[in-house]
C-alpha cells in the first residue's frame, strides 16, 4: 500500500513539472509578445520603444526563457506566487483570501451531488424503464446540457424580482460571520452540485446494474436476506466505487465550472478573480492560478485513486 | 489463372450508394425515433444558422434607439438590448459563432487526436510512452481552464477560439482511438496483411483506419455539446469572440452590462439556446453511439 502511494506521489510530482512547462509554454511563450497580451494589440502601438524596454525589464520578461522559468519556479517554492501587474495584491495573498470561498463551494456542491445524485440513481437502478426512471433520466440529460453560468443568473435574477434578495457581495469567512458566508456560498454550491449530480446519477445507475446482476448478489438473495440489506449491503458499495472516481474528477471540473458561476453570482471567490485575470489580460495571475488550478486538479487525481486503493483490495494487491 | 467476378460486386455506384444511407436514416427513426426527433431538431438550428441573414428580421448589429432594452413585442419577439438590438436576430446570428466553433474544435481536435493515437497504437514503444506523458499533461487541466489560458494568450477571435477548444479535445481522441488501434494491430487480418509484405503506410491507413470511423463518430457527436458549453462559457467570461459580434456567451455577459438588474429576457433567450442546441446534439450523439457500437455505451 505504501509503495503504492508512494508511486503515484513521484509520478504526481513529475506531472506537475510537466504542468508547469506546459502553462510557461502556453502563457508566455505562445503570446510571442508578453506585452502584447497584457496592452493588447492597439496599447501596444502607443508605446515607445523607451518605455517597452523599461516594462520588459522590470518584468524581467528580457531574459533569456529558462532564466524566467527558474525565476518562476522560485517564486512558486518560496510561496509567493509573484505579483499581479495590476494590483498591489500579491498572488499568495490572493489565493489565501479568496480561495477558501471557492474551496467551500466546491466541497458543498460535491456533497449536494452526493445527496441528490445516489438516491436518484438507486431509484432508477432498482425499478428501470419505469415511468420514474425515464423522467429521472430526462432530467439529468437535461442536466447535463444546462450551463451552469445560465442557470446561476436566472437564479439571481429570480430571486431578486420575486423576492428583492440579493446576496451580499462582500466576502465573508465561514468563521467570523457564518451567515453571510453561506447566502454567499449557497447558490454556487447548488448550481454545480446538481450539474454533478445528474453525472453522479447517470454513472450510478449504470454501474448499480451492472452490480445487480452479479452472481454474488443472487446469493446473497438466495440465502432469503432482506431486499434492502442486500443493496444496501452487498450491491451499493461495489457500485459506488466508479462514482467516488467519477467524483474526484467532477470535483476538479467544478473549480473550473466555478469561475462563470461565481462570474454569474458576483461571488468573491477565486473562479471570480480568475475572471477578473483573464479580462484585465494579467498574463502573471492567470499563469499562477492556472497552474494552481492543474497542481489541485493532478492532487485530488492522487487522493481518489489511493482512496480506492484503500477500499478496494483488488486494485491494491495489482 | 484468372477469376472472373461477377458484373454486380463491382465498385457501388453513386445511387446504390445513396440508397444505403437513406435505408441507414430510416432504420435510424426506427430504432432510436427519440434520438432522431432531436436529430431533426438539430439539423433545424443547423438550418438556421446557415440561413440566419434570410430569415432573421433584423440586422444582428443595427440598434434602434426608438427601442432601447423594451420587453419582448409583436415587433421584436425577444425585446431589445440595451443599445435597441433586436434579441432574437442576435440569437440567430449567435447558432453561426456557436456551431462553426463547436464543429470546427471537434473536428479539428478529435482528427489530430485520433491520428496521434493510431501512430501511439501502431508504433508502440518509445514514442508511444512520450506521447502518453504528453497527453497525460493535457488531461491535468480542467477543459475550460486550458482553454481559457490557451484563448488569452492567442487573443480573442473565431480562430483561436477554435484552437483553445480543438486542444482540450486531443486527448480524448488520442486515447480512444489509441486503445482501438491496439486491439486492431493484433487482429489476423492485419497480421495477414502485414505477412504479405503491406508497408506501416498501407496497414495503417488502409487495414486499420477504416475500423476507427465508428468510434471516431461517437467520439466527434459526444463531444459537440461539450464543445458549445466551453464556447459560450469563454464568451461569457469575455475571451471568446470579441463583441460586437453576437455569440450566446457574449450576449449573457453583455446582459450583465445592462445595470444591476438585468431585463429577464436578454438573460432567458441566449440561454434557452444553448440548452437547446446541446440537449439536441447530445441526444443525437446518444443515439448514433448506441447505433454504430452498443458495447461502447457510456464508455466515451
Amino acid at each position: 500500500m505504501y509503495s503504492y502511494i508512494a508511486r503515484r506521489l513521484v509520478f504526481g510530482a513529475l506531472t506537475v513539472i510537466g504542468v508547469s512547462i506546459m502553462v510557461f509554454v502556453v502563457m508566455r511563450i505562445l503570446p510571442g509578445d508578453p506585452l502584447v497580451a497584457i496592452f493588447g494589440p492597439e496599447g501596444m502601438t502607443k508605446l515607445t520603444d523607451e518605455q517597452r524596454a523599461n516594462y520588459m525589464k522590470e518584468l524581467g520578461l528580457s531574459d533569456p526563457l529558462w532564466v524566467q522559468y527558474f525565476a518562476w519556479v522560485k517564486d512558486i517554492i518560496s510561496g509567493n506566487f509573484g505579483r499581479s501587474f495590476f494590483r498591489s495584491e500579491s498572488v499568495a495573498e490572493m489565493i489565501l483570501r479568496r480561495g477558501p470561498l471557492t474551496a467551500e463551494i466546491a466541497l458543498l456542491s460535491v456533497l449536494l451531488s452526493w445527496i441528490v445524485g445516489i438516491p436518484v440513481a438507486l431509484v432508477s437502478a432498482l425499478k428501470p424503464n419505469t415511468i420514474a426512471d425515464s423522467a429521472v433520466r430526462f432530467v439529468s440529460i437535461l442536466f447535463l446540457a444546462v450551463p451552469g453560468f445560465w442557470v446561476g443568473m436566472l437564479i439571481v435574477l429570480g430571486l431578486l424580482f420575486w423576492f428583492g434578495y440579493r446576496a451580499p457581495m462582500a466576502g465573508a469567512s465561514l468563521f467570523s460571520d457564518p451567515i453571510a458566508n453561506l447566502q454567499l456560498v449557497i447558490g454556487p454550491a447548488i448550481v454545480l452540485g446538481l450539474g454533478q449530480a445528474a453525472y453522479i446519477a447517470r454513472m450510478g445507475r449504470s454501474s448499480l446494474l451492472e452490480v445487480i446482476r452479479e452472481d454474488y448478489v443472487r446469493t446473497a438473495r438466495a440465502k432469503g436476506l432482506n431486499n434492502r440489506l442486500v443493496i444496501a449491503l452487498h450491491a451499493l458499495p461495489n457500485a459506488l466505487l466508479p462514482v467516488i472516481t467519477l467524483s474526484g474528477v467532477l470535483l476538479g471540473l467544478v473549480l473550473a465550472g466555478s469561475i462563470p458561476v461565481e462570474r454569474a453570482f458576483g461571488t468573491p471567490g477565486l473562479g471570480y478573480s480568475m475572471f477578473i485575470a483573464v479580462s484585465e489580460r494579467d498574463v502573471f495571475v492567470m499563469q499562477n492560478l492556472v497552474f494552481l488550478y492543474a497542481v489541485v486538479f493532478v492532487f485530488l487525481n492522487i487522493v481518489v485513486d489511493v482512496t480506492i486503493a484503500l477500499l478496494d483490495p483488488r486494485i491494491r494487491y495489482q | 489463372m484468372t477469376v472472373i467476378l461477377p458484373a454486380d460486386s463491382a465498385a457501388p455506384t453513386v445511387a446504390s450508394r445513396v440508397r444505403a444511407l437513406f435505408r441507414g436514416i430510416g432504420r435510424f427513426f426506427r430504432r432510436a425515433p427519440l434520438s432522431a426527433f432531436w436529430g431533426c431538431v438539430a439539423a433545424a438550428i443547423l438550418a438556421m444558422a446557415v440561413t440566419a441573414p434570410a430569415i432573421a428580421p433584423y440586422p444582428p448589429l443595427k440598434s434602434d434607439f426608438r427601442a432601447m432594452q423594451k420587453p419582448p413585442s409583436e415587433t421584436h419577439w425577444f425585446g431589445t438590448d440595451q443599445i435597441g438590438r433586436d434579441t432574437l436576430s442576435r440569437v440567430m446570428y449567435g447558432s453561426r459563432a456557436s456551431l462553426t466553433v463547436a464543429i470546427g474544435a471537434v473536428l479539428f481536435g478529435t482528427t489530430v487526436g485520433a491520428l496521434w493515437g493510431l501512430a501511439c497504437g501502431y508504433f508502440g514503444g518509445r514514442f508511444d510512452m512520450i506521447s502518453q506523458r504528453i497527453i497525460e499533461f493535457l488531461q491535468s487541466f480542467p477543459d475550460l481552464i486550458l482553454a481559457m489560458a490557451i484563448a488569452m494568450a492567442l487573443g480573442g477571435g473565431l480562430g483561436t477560439v477554435i484552437v483553445a477548444i480543438a486542444i482540450t479535445r486531443i486527448p480524448f481522441g488520442g486515447r480512444v482511438i489509441r486503445s482501438v488501434v491496439l486491439s486492431l494491430k493484433e487482429m489476423q487480418y492485419v497480421e495477414a496483411a502485414r505477412g504479405l509484405g503491406a508497408s506501416h503506410q498501407r496497414l495503417m491507413f488502409r487495414h486499420i483506419l477504416p475500423q476507427c470511423v465508428a468510434p471516431y463518430l461517437i467520439l466527434a457527436t459526444t463531444h459537440l455539446g461539450v464543445a458549445i458549453i466551453i464556447e459560450a462559457s469563454l464568451g461569457f467570461l469575455g475571451v471568446g469572440i470579441p463583441p460586437p459580434n453576437p455569440t450566446w456567451g457574449n450576449m449573457l455577459a453583455d446582459s450583465l452590462n445592462a445595470g444591476l438588474v438585468p431585463p429577464w429576457w436578454l438573460v432567458l433567450f441566449p440561454g434557452l439556446a444553448i440548452t437547446l442546441t446541446v440537449l439536441a446534439f447530445n441526444l443525437l450523439g446518444d443515439g448514433i453511439r448506441d447505433m454504430l457500437d452498443p458495447r461502447l455505451r457510456g464508455s466515451v
